[in-house]
């Protein structure tokens, strides 16, 4: 059990620079999401604090302890691979062995240690099994059990569910979810899913070009963006983004003349977020404004309106039982608690 | 109708074709097959049907052909080789394949190039070089050439394999508590495993069959089995009922290493090849 700090962490391969001089501070038991679309740089933070990947510059804590020179296997973590990372020669059970095998751990403690962790991910009865036979799903929860085996000071999981399917995957995100609350582990998990990262995570860190761009609690991060990036990131469907200005305390679309309230004071460009979710859809003349409808979507739990608003296309979130057609006039009415105002320039918020 | 009639005439055709190419290939062994059950006599007539003896196989490992001694050569040098090589070949293969080396396609296009100088140019130096150092006629001298000749393949061929490792099962190895050395000895090892016996075999192969240098690096002490063959001339002509049977000798081996590797062979050239 300890914390995880870096320190102005930064790792380059020649001109390109993957993480660029990032601090970061993982408590105690805290569980960890580094967030970000492929190439953010998060895996790279991760294998750092593996010590797979060598710092270009900074520092990497782990409890009390500098590990920058400390190689992989004096660093006291688990990690678990994409691609599960299992040994195929080995059985299951010997896989689930070898982190305590290596360690020297005495013979007569393997087997029941073993058998527990097997038991924590229903593995029992496939422990004379080599990976081969295996579907998908049980390698990870291998590679899972190899994790837990040993109580490491940190757990690292680099996208563990992402080469499941789609079904797999929200029943092991239960599971890892049951798991690591009942381990209490510090733990740093790396996906581009933001589903995992809103469920799973104490905190999210969202990561764009090697720098975290916002830190925070999955609530926080969801309702109140720090940027332009994170807003458009997280949520499915994505936040509605609309340009225009401001005139008046008045949210202005940058062809129409369609007034929404925002207050704040006049800007010639701004961006405004919306979600789906805050988008109250009713009756034409009922709502701010009155929008034709582009698309009607029905996926069974709610239905999807894509409305004309001026020059753009804005998404809302109906009721699952509202029917409606292309081309139909419906009101719109934002939430005026959940609008989020952006310079399309530095990307940041802005705060009224 | 003709166009199932048309498939079983392509068939037709493509069996034939195999056969011959089959044909074309066992003809010759299967003449020294014979030849070696026959004898002085019998062996510049085609019979097919003839009373075999195995005299000729006694004869080879007597005086004057004393094939015995050039037996024991030949498995010493070969094997030798082959425990040398496929180690230190390993060892540069797993360099070659997980880390970053200054000038690495460089190395590895010069190791490759050294296969592409023909033996012939190089004989020479040898030659000189041996004879100042007191190597020639050596197993010793002859396990150092065939080392020179065996291990860019055997390099090539054995990276061909570990490349083929995902390095994730390495790292988490090494995330597990293995140093770099249990790494490769508790998961590179046995995953290699099947290419390693594979390039050791093609290697005891090559050094087995190996002609050129050890006709001239060796005279007495050294010579090896396909140089042995050259004794079997006399007086009569060239003897080819013991050097049939002594061909077989030499074969034999070779028959039985195919049968081992029939299972990776195929998988061990592509990989080797193509990677």
């Amino acid at each position: 059990m300890a914390e995880v700090i870096l320190k102005n962490l930064t790792k380059q391969w020649g001109d390109f620079v993957a993480v660029d001089g990032q601090s970061l501070e993982v408590s105690d038991k805290e569980f960890l999401v580094l967030l970000g679309p492929s190439g953010c740089g998060k895996t790279t933070t991760m294998r750092m604090i593996a010590g797979l990947e060598e710092p270009t510059e900074g520092e990497i804590w782990i409890g009390d302890r500098m590990v920058n020179d400390d190689l992989p296997k004096d660093r006291d973590v688990a990690m678990v691979f994409q691609n599960y990372g299992l040994y195929p020669h080995m059985t299951i059970f010997d896989n689930i062995a070898y982190p305590l095998r290596v360690r020297g751990t005495p013979g007569s403690e393997i087997e029941p240690r073993v058998r527990k962790a097997a038991e924590q991910v229903e593995l029992t009865q496939f422990l004379e099994r080599r990976p081969k036979a295996l579907s998908g799903g049980q390698r990870q929860r291998v590679a899972l059990a190899r994790a837990i085996v040993r109580t490491p000071k940190v757990f690292l999981m680099d996208e563990p569910l992402s080469n499941l399917d789609a079904k797999l995957r929200v029943t092991m995100r239960a599971e890892l979810k049951h798991l690591s609350r009942e381990l209490k582990v510090t733990t740093v998990y790396v996906t581009h899913d933001q589903i995992e990262a809103m469920t799973l995570a104490d905190r999210v860190a969202v990561m764009k070009d090697g720098v975290i761009q916002q830190l925070g609690s999955p609530d926080e991060i969801y309702n109140d963006p720090a940027n332009l990036f994170v807003a458009g990131f997280i949520g499915s469907p994505a936040m509605n983004l609309i340009n225009g200005s401001i005139q008046g305390g008045q949210f202005v679309t940058t062809g129409g003349t369609q007034l929404v309230p925002v207050g704040g004071d006049d800007r010639k460009e701004v961006v405004l977020g919306v979600r789906a979710d805050d988008i109250r859809v009713s009756e034409a003349g009922q709502g701010n404004i009155d929008v034709p409808i582009y698309a009607f979507e029905n996926t069974g739990e709610a239905t999807l309106l894509t409305v004309q608003w001026g020059r753009q296309r804005v998404i809302a979130k109906g009721d699952r039982y509202l029917r409606k057609e292309q081309d139909d006039m419906i009101g719109i009415a934002l939430n005026p608690e959940h609008l989020y105002l952006f310079d399309p320039n530095t990307g940041s918020r802005i705060r009224t | 109708m003709i166009g199932r009639r048309r498939k079983q005439v392509m068939n037709a055709v493509q069996l034939s074709l195999i056969l011959i190419a089959i044909l074309i290939m066992l003809v010759p062994i299967a003449w020294i097959f014979m030849a070696a059950f026959k004898n002085h006599i019998d062996v510049f007539q085609l019979k097919l049907f003839f009373t075999p003896t195995l005299k000729n196989f006694g004869t080879v490992f007597e005086p004057p052909f004393y094939l015995g001694h050039k037996l024991m050569n030949s498995t010493i040098v070969a094997f030798v080789t082959v425990v040398l090589a496929i180690p230190i070949a390993t060892m540069a293969a797993y360099s070659f394949s997980r880390f970053r080396l200054t000038g690495e396609t460089t190395m590895l296009v010069v190791i490759l190039a050294t296969q592409f100088v023909p033996a012939v140019v190089i004989i020479l130096p040898f030659f000189v070089m041996f004879r100042d150092i007191g190597l020639l006629d050596t197993r010793i001298g002859l396990i150092l050439v065939n080392l020179a000749i065996v291990m860019p393949f055997a390099i090539w061929m054995i990276k061909g394999f570990i490349d083929g490792i995902p390095l994730d099962t390495e790292e988490a190895a090494m995330v597990d508590g293995s140093s770099r050395l249990q790494v490769i000895r508790n998961i590179v090892l046995p995953m290699a495993a099947p290419g390693l016996l594979t390039a050791g075999i093609f290697c005891f192969i090559i050094a087995w069959n190996e002609f050129l240098f050890a006709l001239i690096l060796t005279n007495k002490d050294a010579v090896t089995l396909p140089i042995g063959l050259a004794l079997f001339k006399a007086e009569e002509g060239d003897l080819w009922n013991l050097l049939s049977a002594a061909g077989i000798i030499i074969m034999l081996p070779m028959f039985v290493l195919a049968l081992i590797i029939r299972k990776y062979f195929v998988q061990g050239m592509t990989m080797g090849a193509v990677r």
